[in-house]
């Protein structure tokens, strides 16, 4: 039983929150850990892998908390973020030895499969210290997976890749995924989560945003409105083109200048510099009022 | 490569305490320690008991205790600092393994980089296997297992382990412990001292305790230090980053 | 984004003219850089823009620093004498916090950036390479410079409060002149091997640790060759019998080479070694040995190319 389960769970330093109230399941499969940054991922990640204590509520994985808990780390695979590893050893030294701190039978021949895995069989002689970026993430993915672990944790693990070891690693965690192992990563970046993961758990600002499949929830947010604030020269005359566009739901005279809906954002920003010349209307700012990331997901929370 | 967990522990932890420059400064102090006898030596100062007084108050004040502060904090406190402790850490191994482990290290580098020095420069000094010279030796062991402990504990408790190491060898050992005597009880030079002068008897060691004193209270240090930084290891959290 | 026409158009793509404008003001050039870099190097050897805790060092070490200046002038007031002697101060008191800021401080100046990898930021500014280490050199000698010369000062305004008339404050000021030119050595040897040593790592913990291990096993080192000498017990002595081997005890050490120098040069007051006699010139010799020392690994330091 691979399920990582949250219940009301919140961390805070003081008086900032950084998860709030979190209630989530992450099961088999690939789950994405989607959010901007500062959002809390890492937090979050550090909370599942028993890392960081809550400050409330109750976090369990597989079933057993992960706080204070050693015995977790016998299913459990952490690919921290930061690149920090022992830069002395070999690769294959690394592996080995976190082989041997899993009391494997054979850590030797664990190690060797799991660097064949990653694809490090060439490196694994020379010291970390020699290896890029990418190469010294492929060996900490060796070692979270030399004891062949349910639960797979990731934190931003396509940081520093380039785009052919950025595919290879998402061939590797599909195919751990199919395997029935529940693996769960983090990234701020769209499309590698779109790729890769069936299951999104978005978190902005400590809360979770949005769960579910990837795909039911990008509908939610295009079929929401996009707002937009105009400063114009003349804004009614602006605003009575605009309303007569079919990519635009709403137009209001604010004092703060022309506030547009509109719910096609690719027809509008095309159209918006024609229709301003037609009119003969100066168009001197356009400010998206929900641009960020932010704001669309804050839809989504109070939807 | 020592196989086991503490075994592969303790093999990851020696080489990246002797894999530095680090490792030429621990010899630094213990080197000036028996350069500075064997000069001494030749040159036949006028107080007769001056062995035990660069010894005792140069060796077990100055070379010991500062020998073990360098030793003890980078056996944990590097990896803690940089985060690479978390490989360490995610896995089964228990955290009284690897606390053990470190500690066991660090003290057996701090036997070599002190206790065999300071026997060395008393062999010198006194010409011979004296019983100064074995007190010395005996008592600078003990102050390796002792120190080590307290710094192992240091390292877990506060990332700036080194600087609250200085403070305790400067403030607490040296300026307080000689002039306050409560503070002597607390001191784990005065233990090192302690045993050191029960098998040396020699007053110019100016050891306070006796060695009932200095060996229960070094013995109770010592646990209580290794079992605090068990109890907080266990308890390692990971800052989130920003991102 | 404001929409306008763009600047200059190509086949599929676009430049567009931002208002992006080059400074055509003037440029201050090096002699600014450099003082700006003393400035701000100042500013944080004593603590100030970092926040509370990077001041706790910095005053309460100028706080008990201060404490005998004030303790005697409150004394003098009462109708007693000046007992705290312009070239010496106290000097254990001295010793101890010199270590303790010099071994705290001098990292935050230099560690911090060799740690973060600035340099090359600084470089590629009109900054010649000696310019870096000579500005954090004067700062800190500044810092050093107030923290050992204002608490004399203190003491003389103290003690010339309750003077009786020019001669006697004339004879303080004869008195103090000295003490401020020996406080000026402490303050560019201590700080030019303080930093010199807190160059050689990145990291703050390790810079401390070796800054306060030399002057430490140093200082002890000096006050046990001068006991077994035949001098007065370590670190309080220099009563004892005047041998050979306790006038040299204190090349040991940086600061009883200090006070060798000072009595070489006529200082009265009692130190921590016996008084050099005809030793007195390797006391300058040493003197100028640890200060070369300390400025040639600074600059070979900072010159080394890979410093990035």
């Amino acid at each position: 039983m691979s399920t990582i389960e949250l219940r009301n769970v919140s961390r805070w330093y003081g008086n900032v929150v950084a998860i709030n109230d979190i209630t989530m399941t992450v099961g088999p499969g690939v789950t994405g850990l989607l959010g901007p940054n500062g959002a809390g991922k890492s937090t979050l990640l550090h909370l599942m892998s028993g890392f960081l204590e809550p400050s409330r509520g109750e976090l369990t994985v597989g079933g057993a908390p992960s706080w204070r808990n050693p015995d977790i780390y016998r299913q459990l695979g952490l690919v921290p973020e930061r690149p920090s590893v022992y830069s002395f050893l070999t690769g294959q030294e690394f592996v080995r030895a976190t082989a041997r701190l899993h009391k494997l039978p054979d850590p030797d021949r664990a190690a060797d499969r799991a660097i064949g895995i990653v694809e490090m069989a060439d490196a694994q002689h020379r010291k970390i210290s020699t290896y890029s970026k990418g190469m010294r993430q492929r060996i900490k993915v060796a070692a979270a997976l030399v004891h062949d672990p349910e639960l797979l944790l990731l934190d931003e693990p396509f940081n520093g890749m380039d785009p052919r070891q950025r595919l290879h690693m998402m061939d590797l965690l599909e195919t751990l995924g199919d395997e029935g192992r529940t693996i769960l990563f983090s990234s701020h970046i769209l499309e590698e989560v779109e790729r890769l993961s069936g299951t999104i758990q978005v978190i902005v600002a400590g809360r979770l945003a949005a769960s579910g499949d990837f795909r039911a929830i990008r509908r939610l947010m295009t079929s929401r409105p996009h707002v937009f604030l105009l400063h114009t020269s003349d804004d009614r005359r602006i605003g009575s083109a605009l309303i007569g566009s079919p990519a635009v739901t709403g137009v209001e005279m604010t004092g703060r200048g022309l506030q547009v809906k509109a719910s096609d954002y690719g027809a509008f920003s095309r159209q918006i510099s024609g229709l301003t010349r037609e009119q003969g209307v100066q168009l001197r700012a356009l400010l998206p009022e929900d641009e960020s990331l932010e704001s669309v997901f804050a839809y989504l929370v109070d939807s | 490569m020592f196989s086991g967990q503490a075994g592969t522990v303790a093999s990851i932890t020696l080489r990246a305490t002797m894999g530095r420059k680090r490792a030429f400064l621990f010899a630094l102090p213990a080197v000036v320690l028996v350069l500075v006898t064997a000069l001494l030596k030749i040159a036949h100062p006028a107080a007769p008991n001056w062995p035990s007084a660069i010894l005792g108050a140069f060796g077990f004040a100055v070379v010991l205790p500062l020998t073990a502060l360098i030793i003890g904090t980078s056996v944990l406190g590097a990896e803690i600092d940089d985060g690479s402790v978390v490989h360490l850490l995610a896995t089964p191994v228990r955290r009284s393994t690897v606390i053990l482990s470190k500690f066991a290290v660090g003290t057996v580098l701090t036997m070599i980089f002190v206790a065999v020095p300071e026997l060395i420069a008393a062999v010198i000094a006194t010409g011979g296997l004296t019983r100064l010279a074995e007190g010395l030796f005996v008592g600078a062991l003990a102050g390796s297992v002792i120190y080590n402990a307290v710094f192992v504990m240091i390292s877990v408790l506060t990332t700036r382990a080194i600087a609250v190491g200085l403070l305790y060898l400067l403030v607490w050992e040296s300026l307080l412990g000689n002039f306050v005597s409560g503070a002597r009880i607390l001191s784990v030079e005065q233990y090192s001292l302690g045993i050191a002068n029960s098998i040396a008897s020699d007053s110019n060691l100016n050891a306070h305790l006796g060695v009932v004193t200095a060996v229960v209270m070094g013995a109770i240090v010592t646990v209580g230090a290794l079992a605090l930084a068990v109890r907080r290891l266990a308890a390692y959290s990971l800052k989130g980053d920003a991102v | 984004m404001t929409a306008e026409n763009g600047a200059l158009a190509g086949a599929g793509g676009v430049i567009h003219d931002i208002g992006y404008r080059r400074y055509t003001g003037p440029r201050l050039g090096r002699p600014a850089i450099v003082r700006a870099l003393v400035w701000y190097s100042l500013r944080s050897s004593v603590g100030i823009g970092r926040g509370a805790k990077a001041k706790i060092i910095p005053v309460i070490a100028f706080a008990v620093m201060c404490l005998p200046a004030v303790a005697n002038a409150v004394a003098v007031a009462q109708g007693g004498h000046r007992v705290v002697p312009y070239d010496t101060y106290i000097f254990q008191l001295r010793v101890l916090i010199m270590i303790i800021f010099v071994a705290a401080q001098a990292p935050e100046l230099v560690s911090r950036d060799l740690r973060s990898h600035v340099l090359p930021l600084y470089f590629c500014r009109p900054l010649r390479r000696l310019d870096y280490p000579l500005a954090k050199l004067t700062a800190f000698i500044l810092a050093c410079l107030a923290l050992i010369e204002i608490p004399l000062l203190l003491l003389y305004l103290g003690t010339i409060a309750q003077a009786g008339g020019p001669s006697a404050i004339w004879d303080q000021t004869r008195a103090l002149i000295p003490g401020l030119l020996i406080g000026l050595l402490w303050a560019v040897l201590l700080a030019s091997i303080g930093l010199a040593l807190a160059s050689l790592s990145g990291r703050r913990a390790y810079a401390t640790g070796s800054i306060a291990i030399y002057f430490f096993l140093t200082w002890i080192l000096a006050g046990l060759l001068d006991s077994v000498s035949g001098g007065r017990g370590p670190v309080t002595g220099g009563l004892g019998p005047a041998t050979a081997g306790a006038r040299l005890s204190g090349l040991v050490s940086p600061f009883t080479t200090l006070d060798g120098v000072r009595q070489w040069l006529g200082g009265r007051s009692r130190g921590p070694i016996p008084p050099p006699g005809g030793y007195g010139p390797l006391y300058g010799v040493m003197f100028l040995l640890l200060l070369a020392a300390a400025l040639g690994l600074l600059v070979a330091r900072y010159r080394k190319a890979a410093i990035s």
